[in-house]
């Protein structure tokens, strides 16, 4: 079936006109943020409360742009008698963000959660030298860390949730045996667990999930 | 563009217009000295731009307004964009060209003089008691032309249009020559090289022979 | 001494939409072709929308050094812009807007033959662009400026010379005077096939081949910066307004309308040249670049015989009626 001549120019022009009709999506940006997405990786803040200068972060970094300095401190005993404890602090924390790819390991693999993603961008610096940033900075860019998005409605529950909910249940339920008659046999290692489960609700008070928090 | 025209009293006096046609009539002729003197190729194509604008003028003055814009459509807009068409397909050079000057400058110089005047006594003479009466209504209008043109003297148009199919036809025959006859122009292209092509085979020959021999 | 002012002061009207005009229709490309492209085009000049943004780029233009390359032909590369640009005012000078006697810059009587022949002389200032600029590809885009001018003058010309025998006058005035409504189907192929021969005249896209940017650089123009370069900007927008203008008083009745043509006469001559204005530019959003050969085959087999049958058959209706 030939086409009529002609047609073909015909619906290169509509098509023209159906584009000219329909709204841009351009955004303009300085005067419009961006829309990102969640889990933005824009830039690394340090919650320094939660470091103990472990330098983890400073070893798995890749690039190795991570710059950490620390000495020691000898805090004194809890409780007298007892051995003197000795303590990290913190001196210098570093980040050269020019030699930083993004890659995100060093929050990965922080076992107290001190390192977050933040997705602030707007740090571009006309000189390269000032773009290794310090911990007064890099803590500045925590309160920009959003909160982490909601699980998937399908999504696996997170290990210590479901940790905590199991010894809730069976705290629950050896309250409820102990109101009935003893009798019904309970597992041996059951008292082991509660004063476990019930320290780590309480560890749950930093800005983050927990540990290991959801993949 | 009409000031000399059909007004009684025009912008330009009579003898205004007569400077005026003076005056035109001097920068068309220098216009065409220096088209015909210039080394530089295609600086003489301007200037005879120069010069067939001067005649459009001068058609203007004496009220032939449609033959005025007819010489600038014909002239100006084809003709001469033809002329600087074909020189830059020749690759005319900026500057000046070496070869612009055919040698014989004073013949040609009598020649276009003697032709010059013979041309001006013949008009003067012929059309010694015509008169334009540049008060009256315009001559030159496109009305006008139209109504000589194809009253009085449609036997020279339709000669003439003869004449320029002629030429078209004559045009496309010789540039469609190279295609048509395919036996004749490669058969004349190819002897030439069969026969440098034997020779230079039988030089091959000759000179492998010499080699064996010695 | 009235008549000298009133003269000077049509001129000055004249040049001022000379200025003027163009400069609109090129904003409304930059707008119109952003968003047909889903973009938004120049939105910061001028604050809202980007409305000054030619005006800004005027401002740049005339800022800039004035260079002429060293091999090149002085005398001639300066005065190519020139008369690129000229011939078009000069056209403006003859277009009627309006019914009245006074809507037009000046009375031209031999209105057809003067717009057709001064549109010609433009096409020297290309040609004196590509030569003097002593570069290869401004010397291909000159010759292929050339080929594809002279190409459509032909169409042009019959095409226009069709409605001055429908209208049985050449000047442009007189043709408005005469134009019935009917005259529009009548005239519709040569209407056609005046728009297209004028937009290869404008070396507009779809035949934008002699200035392609993608194999010559910018062709005949490509040495041009500064005031120069826009000066040849300048000619290719008034020459748009010139085509629309054109078409517009010679097929499309001008100042003629359903209703209010008296008065507002003026109204409707815009309202065409702006419509025609916007279909130039969508089509040089909507179609890729014709090639050389194909431009050539368009002209000489496929508008120079519409013209001539619009001819015929504007000959056969005349005498029939």
């Amino acid at each position: 079936m030939s086409p009529i001549p002609g047609s073909g120019l015909a619906k290169g022009l509509a098509v023209t006109l159906r584009t000219m009709t329909k709204k841009t999506v351009t955004a303009q940006y300085p005067d419009v943020q961006p829309e990102l997405p969640p889990r933005s990786r824009g830039v690394i803040g340090l919650f320094e409360e939660n470091c103990t200068v472990c330098m983890l972060c400073a070893r798995e970094c890749p690039d190795w742009c991570i710059y950490i300095d620390s000495h020691k401190e000898t805090v004194p005993a809890a409780v007298p008698g007892g051995r003197e404890r000795s303590r990290n602090v913190l001196d210098r924390f570093a980040i050269d963000f020019s030699l930083c790819m993004y890659c995100g390991i060093c929050i990965e693999v922080c076992p107290f959660d001190a390192l977050f993603w933040s997705p602030e961008f707007e740090y571009a610096e006309t000189d390269i030298r000032e773009l290794t940033h310090e911990r007064d900075k890099l803590r500045e860019w925590m309160w920009t860390v959003p909160a982490p998005p909601a699980l998937d409605p399908g999504a696996e529950e997170p290990k210590e949730i479901g940790a905590a909910r199991k010894t809730a249940e069976k705290l629950a339920a050896a309250e409820a045996d102990a109101s009935t008659p003893p009798g019904v046999g309970t597992p041996p290692g059951v008292g082991g667990v509660p004063p476990g489960a019930a320290e780590r609700p309480a560890d749950e008070s930093g800005p983050a999930s927990g540990q290991g928090g959801p993949a | 563009m009409t000031f000399a025209a059909a007004a009684t009293h025009g912008f330009l006096s009579p003898a205004g217009v007569e400077i005026a046609f003076l005056l035109v009539g001097v920068v068309t002729l220098g216009a065409a000295v220096i088209t015909v003197t210039t080394r530089q190729l295609v600086h003489a194509a301007l200037w005879l731009v120069v010069a067939l604008g001067g005649l459009a003028v001068e058609y203007l003055l004496l009220t032939a307004e449609f033959i005025a814009w007819v010489q600038v459509l014909i002239y100006v807009g084809s003709v001469v964009v033809l002329l600087l068409f074909g020189l830059m397909l020749t690759k005319a050079p900026i500057g000046r060209s070496p070869d612009a000057d055919s040698g014989n400058r004073w013949v040609a110089l009598a020649v276009a003089a003697v032709a010059a005047a013979s041309l001006v006594w013949v008009v003067v003479d012929a059309f010694r008691t015509t008169w334009i009466d540049l008060d009256g209504p315009a001559q030159g209008s496109t009305k006008v032309s139209g109504e000589i043109l194809f009253r009085h003297w449609v036997l020279p148009f339709e000669a003439l249009s003869v004449l320029l199919l002629a030429a078209l036809i004559g045009a496309i025959v010789l540039s469609r020559r190279d295609g048509e006859e395919p036996g004749k122009v490669p058969a004349s292209r190819t002897a030439p090289a069969a026969r440098g092509g034997k020779d230079s085979s039988s030089g091959r020959a000759d000179r492998s022979a010499r080699e064996g021999n010695s | 001494m009235n008549d000298a002012l009133d003269v000077a002061f049509r001129l000055i009207v004249v040049f001022a939409v000379f200025l003027v005009l163009p400069l609109v229709i090129g904003q409304t490309e930059h707008k119109v072709m952003a968003h047909m492209q889903g973009r938004l085009g120049p939105m910061y000049a001028g604050g809202f929308h980007g409305w000054a943004q030619l005006v800004a780029d005027g401002v740049k233009f005339a800022q800039k050094e004035d260079v002429v390359p060293a091999e090149a032909d002085r005398r001639v590369f300066q005065l190519a812009p020139a008369v690129a640009l000229l011939p078009y005012l000069l056209v403006l000078v003859a277009i009627p807007i309006g019914p009245s006697e006074g809507a037009v810059g000046q009375v031209v009587d031999a209105g057809i033959f003067f717009v057709l022949a001064v549109m010609g002389v433009g096409v020297l200032g290309s040609l004196m662009a590509g030569w003097a600029s002593a570069n290869k590809f401004s010397l291909l885009g000159g010759l292929r400026t050339a080929a594809q001018l002279l190409a459509y003058e032909l169409p042009m010309l019959l095409t226009a010379a069709s409605v001055a025998m429908a209208a049985g006058t050449v000047s442009l005035p007189g043709i408005l005077n005469a134009f019935e409504w009917w005259w529009l189907p009548w005239q519709i192929v040569g209407a056609i096939v005046f728009f297209v021969a004028g937009l290869a005249e404008l070396q507009r896209p779809p035949f934008d081949m002699p200035v392609a940017d993608s194999e010559i650089i910018f062709g005949a123009y490509t040495e041009y910066t500064g005031l120069r370069f826009a000066l040849f900007l300048l000619a290719e927008y008034a020459g748009i307004v010139v085509l629309c203008g054109l078409t517009t008083v010679l097929f499309l009745g001008g100042w003629h309308g359903p209703f209010g043509a008296d008065g507002l006469g003026w109204v409707w001559t815009l309202l065409k040249i702006a419509v025609l204005a916007f279909i130039v530019i969508w089509l040089r959003v909507t179609y890729p670049r014709m090639r050389e050969d194909q431009l050539q085959k368009l002209a000489w087999t496929v508008l120079i015989p519409l013209a001539l049958a619009q001819i015929a058959l504007t000959g056969i209706v005349k005498v029939v009626i």
